[in-house]
């Protein structure tokens, strides 16, 4: 059984703006998936249907089988969440919040005090243990609000950006947890722009956009949206004439994609502007995920709709 | 018993969220009701003893239609600005759990301002007071009347600055326009209508009934017209903070 099934939920606010046009998607048990689109498309909003916040125009959503949007306080008790606004709550220490959350959500103080110091040793929040969560920066208040949805176990987890502020040490840590989620069988649905990060993580990915899916399948899947590109990155001290062969990113002034056909041309080319001083560095790889998702969200471009109508076919 | 664990988490939350500036708001509070008490005897020159008697426990009502109709509604609408309601929304807890946590806090910081009006009555008039064990009903029935009324009016306010007007609205009404602090006799016909509109007055009118001897009280109707606004906003608040988007 699925551990969250939404089957084609529509969501259209009472002023009238469409923010969910069919959304389906699915999660396994152990899975972690990744939500991606950019601000404005959904995201947030399926997020609240999933959690009994609001409530779908139309289309179902099962949370362990169970209908949530008929018994939303299932959901609550089911799903463990980090909302992407920071949580604030004053003057509370970030151990008496944690542990607060835990007992909220229905651990004994026991198991609730040993959990919060498993949690606070885990993401290396001791030195805030006993600082105000106003007075802590926004990389420890995202850990500890991070702390607060993972306190007390659940199968599924639904986490919306939870890197930002965070430094890049205990970033490592939260993405090793949410991996370590996942292998004990929980499933993690992540909203995030964090591509790069998220990557290793991810087994698969939706990407959203004007309230619809337009893209979803595993990272390597997708990468098949413009398998027979490679990527350019190039720095040149002046500026030069690319290749015929190379294509410009869209919104990018120094990446090209090019065919692999083109390889042993562009190489050449690559060697000689080399020669002559004009290219600094250059790399040439598989696209990215963030490639990927550029493409498929940013409109209007050649490259883009031809990435599209691949994804979409 | 889930709900009641909730409330007593809830409220502990909400305290350690307070504690920096709890002491500095109660006091704050308890000033502003101290300075009532002491400062509206200059308004009137020479004070009776049922003028007196009707600002010192106007004020002391004042301490709770402060707490119940401005502070909790700003509470509660600086919780729905920064995400914090739909945060608590989103745990597994009571949502009317959450709302009396509130009320709670709010009501820790306003009760010692009761008492400090009474006192201040006391040392400035020389006044006694004719105290019933109702006034143990009277005072936790105020309050919720009139936290129950600033519960709706936050969470059926759309914009946070909307609140804080109106809450404003609510000081001067309570002060000026209401028999509060004056008898309802003093005020004209319509401003008497509006009184038994809103839980105020009957707050008033109950604290004068079971603090003083103070004639035309009419406690009954006062109890029964709190419980009504106590159980209508509170079901109106509830049904609202349950509601979905």
């Amino acid at each position: 059984m699925s551990v969250l099934e939404v089957k084609d939920v529509v969501k259209r606010y009472r002023n009238g703006t469409l923010a969910n046009d069919g959304i389906s998607l699915s999660l396994e048990p152990g899975e972690v998936y990744g939500l991606l689109g950019p601000n404005g498309a959904g995201k947030t909003t399926l997020v609240g249907q999933l959690l009994g916040l609001l409530k779908p125009t139309s289309g179902g959503i099962l949370v362990n089988g169970v209908n949530v949007v008929k018994d939303p306080g299932y959901a609550r008790k089911s799903i463990a969440f980090l909302p992407q606004t920071q949580v604030s709550m004053d003057d509370i220490h970030v151990d008496e919040l944690i542990h607060t959350v835990a007992r909220l959500r229905g651990l004994s103080r026991k198991a609730a005090r040993a959990r919060t110091e498993e949690l606070i040793d885990a993401l290396q929040l001791e030195e805030f243990r006993h600082t105000a969560m106003s007075a802590t920066s926004g990389g420890a208040r995202r850990l500890a609000s991070f702390a607060t949805a993972v306190v007390a176990p659940a199968n599924l987890i639904v986490l919306d950006e939870p890197t930002n502020d965070v430094d890049p040490v205990r970033r490592k840590l939260l993405w090793n947890m949410v991996a370590e989620f996942g292998r004990q069988g929980s499933a993690v649905l992540l909203v995030t722009h964090n591509l790069a990060e998220a990557e290793r993580f991810i087994h698969r990915l939706a990407i959203i956009d004007h309230g619809r899916i337009v893209s979803e399948g595993s990272p390597a899947s997708l990468r098949t949206v413009v398998t027979d590109k490679l990527k350019l990155e190039l720095t040149t001290l002046n500026g030069l004439v690319p290749h015929p062969a190379l294509a410009p990113e869209p919104g990018s002034e120094n990446r090209y994609l090019f065919s692999q056909s083109a390889l042993p041309a562009v190489s050449e080319w690559l060697a000689a502007q080399r020669d002559a001083g004009d290219v600094i560095d250059f790399r040439i790889g598989p696209p990215s995920l963030d490639d990927i998702y550029q493409a498929v969200v940013t409109a209007g471009t050649p490259s883009l709709s031809e990435a599209k109508s691949e994804v979409v076919a | 018993m889930k709900p009641l664990r909730d409330y007593y988490h809830l409220t502990k939350m909400q305290f350690l969220a307070l504690r920096g500036a709890f002491v500095i708001i109660s006091v704050v509070n308890v000033g502003f009701i101290a300075g009532f008490v002491y400062g509206f005897g200059f308004l009137f020159g020479d004070v009776s003893e049922a003028t007196a008697l009707y600002i010192t426990v106007g004020s002391a009502t004042n301490a709770l239609i402060v707490g119940g109709l401005v502070m909790l509604p700003q509470f509660l609408a600086q919780a729905k600005a920064d995400g914090r309601l739909d945060y608590i929304r989103s745990l597994p807890v009571s949502r009317e759990a959450y709302l009396l946590a509130n009320i709670t806090v709010i009501a820790g910081i306003v009760m010692p301002g009761i008492a400090l009006a009474l006192v201040a009555g006391w040392m400035r008039y020389g006044i006694s007071f004719d105290i019933s064990p109702l006034v143990l009903v009277v005072i936790p029935l105020a309050a919720l009347s009139c936290a129950g009324f600033g519960v709706a009016v936050a969470i059926l306010s759309p914009k946070m600055q909307l609140t804080n007007a109106i809450t404003q609205l609510f000081i001067f009404y309570a002060i000026f326009v209401s028999p509060v602090m004056m008898p309802e006799d003093n005020l004209p016909s319509a401003l008497q209508a509006i009184s038994k509109l809103l839980p105020p007055g009957y707050a008033a009118d109950a604290m004068r009934a079971t603090l003083t001897d103070l004639p035309n009280t009419h406690l009954g109707q006062s109890l029964i017209a709190m419980v009504a606004f106590t159980v209508l906003s509170l079901a109106a608040a509830s049904t609202v903070v349950r509601r979905r988007g």
